[in-house]
């Protein structure tokens, strides 16, 4: 601890803290600009200038470290001058016009600052000259007339997001944020994550979607999950008479700390499927709105005769992306009442059924949390391209990056990670097994191995020269890995549907054979991470909602489609069914085809449990009302039930625990 | 003892600011007891008192030549002067015009406009004054008080007058204060 004394208080702080976090944690208020709490101090703006006895100048606070006896004070009128003479050359050195901003009135870190100063108005008079207005980007507008050059928007991009776009050029007063090598963000190496647009503090970055809609005051901030993957990022919906204008991510979110990527944060804002509002039967060929009593009675008199036939009954798939508690009365209905033997998922346990058979056989969870990916010092990426899906937990792999870690993708097709790793190999498609074995002997042959391999695996056969041979990967490569994934002090394994898409289980076998090797994996903690798949893969395994689908002479097909968009294998394999019901939020392709569509609530508009890659059970909160005819997930699927004279129980909960988890749940 | 004298005008604004004045409804009266309200442009009176007045008040920002006058006339003749609204405060609205060329803001606004009917004229009287760069008033003159806001809040405008016509200079803070 260290003893300080600011504006006349003893203190008694953490060591190592700054100035500015002592006064935070002592309640005096210190003005800040560039200063972010989830951001590298930068003492760029030097608002929190504070007066230290015995320094000889203003010390910004920020970046000042607390040493034992210093004395501070925050508020003294040098201070206050300096305060007020820093915002007057910011306001002065660009357009800061409030009037036609609409950051204006309370959102403005800089109007506000201004405020906190009494500045009734800008000493000197603004500088004329125009700076350029960057559109280009889809999302959102840079307007350098606005910036204070704070960067925050650059420490973020590199330090949270590990995309490094954003940049400055120049020096002083031509000083500007630049993308890349300067070139228009729209044609940047931006990857739309939006992180910069949440860290502005003035109207530098403003989001077109929710420009000029409302402000702070104006609107409502609900705290939810991203339904958008399995990562389960916690979100803030922004949300304005009915109208959801902006997400943000949660800073204090345990998964995500803040960050979200493109389809989180951007995608469902410019939602343009159509919606369907009103439920619809077919009648004479033809599609017909219809009253819910009419659609569910329809559903019902199809359903009935076919209750507790096998083979030819029913099939019932159901999307992952729909809530805990709709999936798990979707099974209750279909596979435990209905009594039908084809009730899935349309993943189709594809991310799951291979960790989730290895889980069972262990009698233990295999896997551990993405949070091993902030303390690591080597990443092993394989079959999965986490700049595609999974974006956040690709973040979280990139930022490490500066920090010194390795990185080694293995993937047979092109993956957004590999120009930045130090090893990308691509082994011929479906040589995976073989390359792991390879790496899995070249550990054991560097003497590196933390304890004896599993008598299953033949190393006389399976060598690294063999495993180079057959995958294409040059020896000198394999054997590097090797060495590099043995060494490290941390090694993650994060691994994706590629690796087990094919429902072999030999080569995550040979991957975990290989983490436990090196120490990633033992009984008390494991450093291996499956991506899942949607939002809700995991509890779809846990809720046996993971066999292969086919329609094999079923006379009925169910889908609890939500908001989800059907694949086109998906359609294909629906062809010729003799009779489909559909629950969903969007007219597509399936809806087109079925005889019954059922309106219901998309994931913005219903509340439910979602359990991500890593086992935590987390709430989706509703942001905004459903249109009238239009029904939640669950309340469609009790509709069903009671139409069929069959009451449902919702113990969704401890329904997840009827198998071993692949990932220990975390509530 | 003499009331305390007080005097209005505007500069280029929408008087919006005298509108907000106005909005301090039945209080005017009190305002009344305590001063002497001279000229303003909503009264007969046009021109403050050449003998001078006490108090001030200029609504809008410097845009012509014809405002510099009107903002040296009222400094010549007032004790205390007050910038009314955002105008005048910082040069408001109007100083989008600034990023552009003066003769392309004019011949869009008087030539190429939708609503110009026949072949359009820049106006050109000397009544009118010489169009110049949009300035806040503080550049043209010097200034006591800033009320800021578009337009400043009537209850804002009111603390701030009673001050004054007591003699203190008002301190506009917390939610006193509020540009835009």
């Amino acid at each position: 601890m260290v003893s300080l004394t600011i504006d006349g208080r003893q203190l008694e702080v953490p060591e190592g803290i700054t100035v500015l976090e002592a006064a935070k944690l002592a309640g005096i208020e210190i003005p800040t600009l560039c200063y972010h709490p989830r951001l590298t101090p930068y003492g760029g703006c030097r608002l929190c200038v504070v007066e230290v006895e015995r320094m000889r100048t203003l010390q910004p606070s920020c970046t000042l470290p607390v040493s034992n006896g210093m004395v501070v004070y925050t508020n003294t009128p040098k201070v206050r001058e300096a305060r007020k003479f820093i915002l007057t050359l910011l306001f002065s050195e660009r357009n800061h016009y409030c009037m036609y901003c609409q950051m204006s009135g309370g959102d403005c870190e800089l109007q506000n600052a201004a405020y906190g100063e009494g500045m009734t108005h800008w000493p000197l008079p603004p500088n004329w000259n125009p700076y350029p207005i960057d559109a280009s980007h889809k999302y959102f507008v840079l307007d350098h007339n606005r910036c204070i050059i704070c960067r925050r928007c650059v420490r973020a991009c590199g330090e949270l997001v590990g995309n490094f776009t954003l940049g400055v050029r120049e020096r002083g007063a031509d000083v500007m944020i630049m993308a890349d090598l300067d070139v228009p963000l729209g044609e940047s190496t931006c990857i739309s994550c939006g992180t910069c647009v949440q860290v502005c503090p003035t109207g530098a970055l403003i989001d077109r979607m929710s420009a000029y809609r409302g402000r702070e005051k104006d609107v409502q901030r609900i705290k939810s999950t991203c339904v958008g993957c399995s990562v389960g990022c916690g979100i803030e919906l922004i949300v304005r008479d009915n109208h959801l204008l902006r997400i943000e991510g949660d800073w204090d979110a345990p998964v995500n700390g803040g960050l979200l990527c493109e389809l989180g944060r951007f995608r469902p804002l410019y939602e343009d499927r159509e919606r369907i509002v009103t439920p619809l039967v077919r009648m004479n060929g033809r599609l017909k709105a219809a009253t819910w009593e009419e659609a569910l009675h329809r559903i019902a008199a199809q359903l009935k005769p076919l209750v507790g036939r096998n083979g030819d009954g029913i099939a019932a798939l159901a999307s992952t992306r729909l809530p805990a508690e709709a999936l798990y009365l979707f099974k209750q209905l279909f596979a435990e009442k209905l009594g039908s033997e084809m009730v899935t998922s349309i993943e189709e346990g594809l991310p799951t059924a291979v960790p989730g058979a290895i889980a069972q056989a262990a009698g233990r969870p295999l896997e551990g949390g993405l949070e091993a990916l902030q303390s690591t010092d080597c990443v092993v990426v394989i079959g999965a391209d986490l700049t595609e899906n999974h974006q956040v937990a690709g973040f979280f792999v990139k930022r490490a990056l500066p920090n010194g870690i390795r990185l080694i993708v293995i993937d047979p097709h092109e993956n957004g990670l590999q120009r930045l790793a130090h090893y990308a190999l691509r082994p011929k498609k479906g040589t995976d097994l073989e390359l792991l074995l390879g790496i899995l002997a070249g550990v054991i042959r560097l003497g590196l191995a933390k304890g004896e391999v599993s008598s299953a695996y033949d190393l006389d056969r399976h060598t690294p020269e063999a495993a180079s041979q057959i995958t294409g990967v040059p020896i000198d490569q394999i054997l590097a890995v090797s060495q590099t994934i043995a060494t490290a002090q941390k090694p993650v394994f994060v691994y994706g549907k590629g690796i087990i898409g094919d429902g072999s289980p030999q080569a995550l076998k040979a991957l975990l054979e290989l983490a436990r090797l090196v120490g990633a994996l033992d009984e008390e903690r494991s450093t291996v991470v499956s991506t899942k798949g949607q939002a809700n893969s995991l509890a779809a395994y846990l809720y046996g909602l993971d066999r292969t689908f086919e329609v094999n002479g079923h006379q009925a097909v169910y889908l609890a489609l939500g908001d989800d968009t059907p694949s086109q294998r998906l359609i294909q394999r629906l062809q010729g069914a003799p009779f489909i019901a559909v629950q969903a939020s969007y007219v597509s392709p399936v809806t087109a085809m079925a005889d019954v569509v059922l309106p219901v609530t998309t994931w913005v508009e219903q509340e439910g449990h979602y359990l991500n890659l890593d086992g935590r059970l987390q709430k989706a909160r509703r942001g905004l009302q459903p249109p009238a005819e239009v029904r939640s997930n669950v309340e469609v699927l009790e509709a069903i039930a009671a139409n069929l004279e069959m009451t449902l129980n919702c113990s969704w909960k401890e329904a997840l625990r009827a198998r071993v988890p692949i990932v220990a749940i975390r509530e | 003892m003499t009331k305390p004298k007080i005097a209005t005008d505007w500069l280029a604004g929408c008087s919006g600011c005298h509108m907000s004045l106005l909005d301090i409804d039945e209080r005017i009266v009190q305002l009344a007891e305590l001063a002497d309200i001279r000229a303003t442009p909503v009264t007969d009176l046009k021109e403050p008192d050449e003998s001078g007045v006490d108090v001030g008040i200029l609504e809008g920002a410097v845009n012509l030549t014809t405002n510099e006058e009107v903002a040296h006339r009222m400094r010549r003749r007032c004790k205390i002067l007050v910038a009314l609204g955002d105008c005048a405060v910082f040069g408001g609205v109007l100083t989008m015009r600034n990023f552009h060329k003066l003769e392309d803001a004019l011949r869009r606004a008087y030539v190429e406009a939708e609503s110009v009917d026949g072949d359009g004229k820049i106006p050109s009287s000397p009544e009118l004054g010489r169009p110049t760069r949009v300035r806040a008033l503080d550049e043209v003159v010097d200034v006591d008080v800033y009320i800021p806001g578009c337009p400043p809040d009537p209850d804002v405008i009111f603390y701030a007058l009673s001050e004054l016509l007591q003699g203190r200079i008002p301190e506009l803070k917390d939610e006193k204060l509020h540009w835009h």
